[in-house]
């Protein structure tokens, strides 16, 4: 395969190809630097107060000592007394499982729509819906995915020729 | 730097704890500081913030099973430590998140640890504005520059996912300093 233009139809202005590589690397270095610093500043502001790092380590043992202190030995009577509360609270709540176990197990189809729908309202997903809109590709999505109510054909008919007076104006290309 | 497996092997044992403990301390003191006071803004609940993960992981650190990296875990406790501090506060003082969010944007301006200019109190107040996700990812990705597969590790999200946030992030926040 040729590489050169033999013919010398087209021609370059003087020059063109020697300074090219670095024009193209100075537009690459300008377009980089650019995406890079974007107009947001590089830095934020935020400072510590010297020597902070320094003494940290210790504060946190200090704190962790502190802690361990802070338990209270359980006397061996009370230690009893516990025992008996916690035997108590198994046997009620073991009542109480063997009774809630006789329901049957909960699936995904059994939650309510209601409950589905709060959950996405209450939780914060991090996307606004203009966001989401921009991600889900509407060719997959069918009218009947966002609309709850299936129009029949006769019904439709029937709305054209009560309520539209030239069906002309709605402009209706047959894309059959 | 120690390599990870030994520390978390002398994290485990009880005669080499407390030495263990302190390099760790050492390593990922600055780091976790710096993830913590991008989320809490004010330098000492930074420092109440960052004492809590590090007690947290002291006691925990028999309980990690090793899953995943070492400092993800702990960059992890850091992130839920902060959250659940500005919680806490916006509970207590009685507004909302986002009440408590622009609050704390305007007393950068009385905080002796900032000396941010005009431009860079304006950015905190756009990343204030953020959901918290992007929040996250823009402090990790542009301020601490970390791969999207660390952030990955540390969120528990898809590097795609990241990728869609950062630059819906940046977007918003390139978009709120242009105007006036």
């Amino acid at each position: 395969m040729k590489k050169t233009n033999n013919k010398k139809d087209f021609k370059v202005p003087e020059g063109y190809f020697e300074g090219f590589t670095d024009k193209l690397m100075e537009r690459i270095k300008t377009s980089n630097g650019d995406q890079k610093n974007l107009m947001l500043p590089k830095s934020d502001g935020f400072k510590v107060p010297d020597t902070y790092f320094e003494g940290l380590h210790s504060k946190i043992q200090s704190k962790l000592k502190e802690d361990e202190t802070k338990v209270i030995p359980l006397n061996p009577w009370r230690k009893q007394l516990y025992y008996a509360a916690a035997s108590v609270a198994i046997v009620v709540l073991l009542t109480i499982a063997v009774q809630f176990n006789q329901s049957p197990e909960l699936t995904f189809e059994s939650l309510a729509n209601s409950d589905i729908e709060d959950y996405f309202e209450q939780t914060d997903l991090g996307f606004s819906t203009y966001e989401i809109a921009e991600v889900i590709p509407v060719d997959d999505l069918e009218v009947s995915d966002i609309l709850e109510y299936q129009f029949k054909d006769e019904n439709i008919i029937d709305y054209l020729d009560d309520d539209i007076d030239n069906i002309e104006e709605l402009n209706l290309l047959d894309n059959d | 730097m120690i390599a990870e497996e030994t520390l978390l092997d002398e994290l485990r044992r009880p005669e080499t704890l407390d030495k263990a403990f302190e390099v760790l301390v050492n390593t990922y003191k600055e780091r976790l500081y710096w993830h913590i006071r991008r989320i809490v803004l004010n330098h000492d609940d930074s420092d109440d913030v960052l004492q809590n993960t590090f007690i947290k992981v002291y006691k925990n650190i028999n309980g990690f099973k090793g899953e995943s990296q070492l400092y993800s875990w702990m960059y992890r406790i850091a992130t839920n430590e902060s959250l659940t501090f500005l919680k806490k506060k916006s509970n207590k003082m009685g507004i909302s998140d986002a009440e408590l969010q622009d609050r704390m944007v305007s007393n950068l301006q009385a905080d002796v640890y900032f000396d941010g200019d005009e431009i860079q109190i304006k950015l905190q107040e756009a990343i204030a504005r953020l959901p918290e996700k992007q929040k996250l990812v823009f402090n990790m990705k542009y301020f601490q520059e970390m791969k999207y597969e660390e952030i990955s590790g540390i969120l528990h999200t898809s590097v795609g996912g990241l990728k869609a946030s950062y630059h819906l992030a940046v977007k918003k926040l390139e978009a709120f300093l242009k105007e006036d």
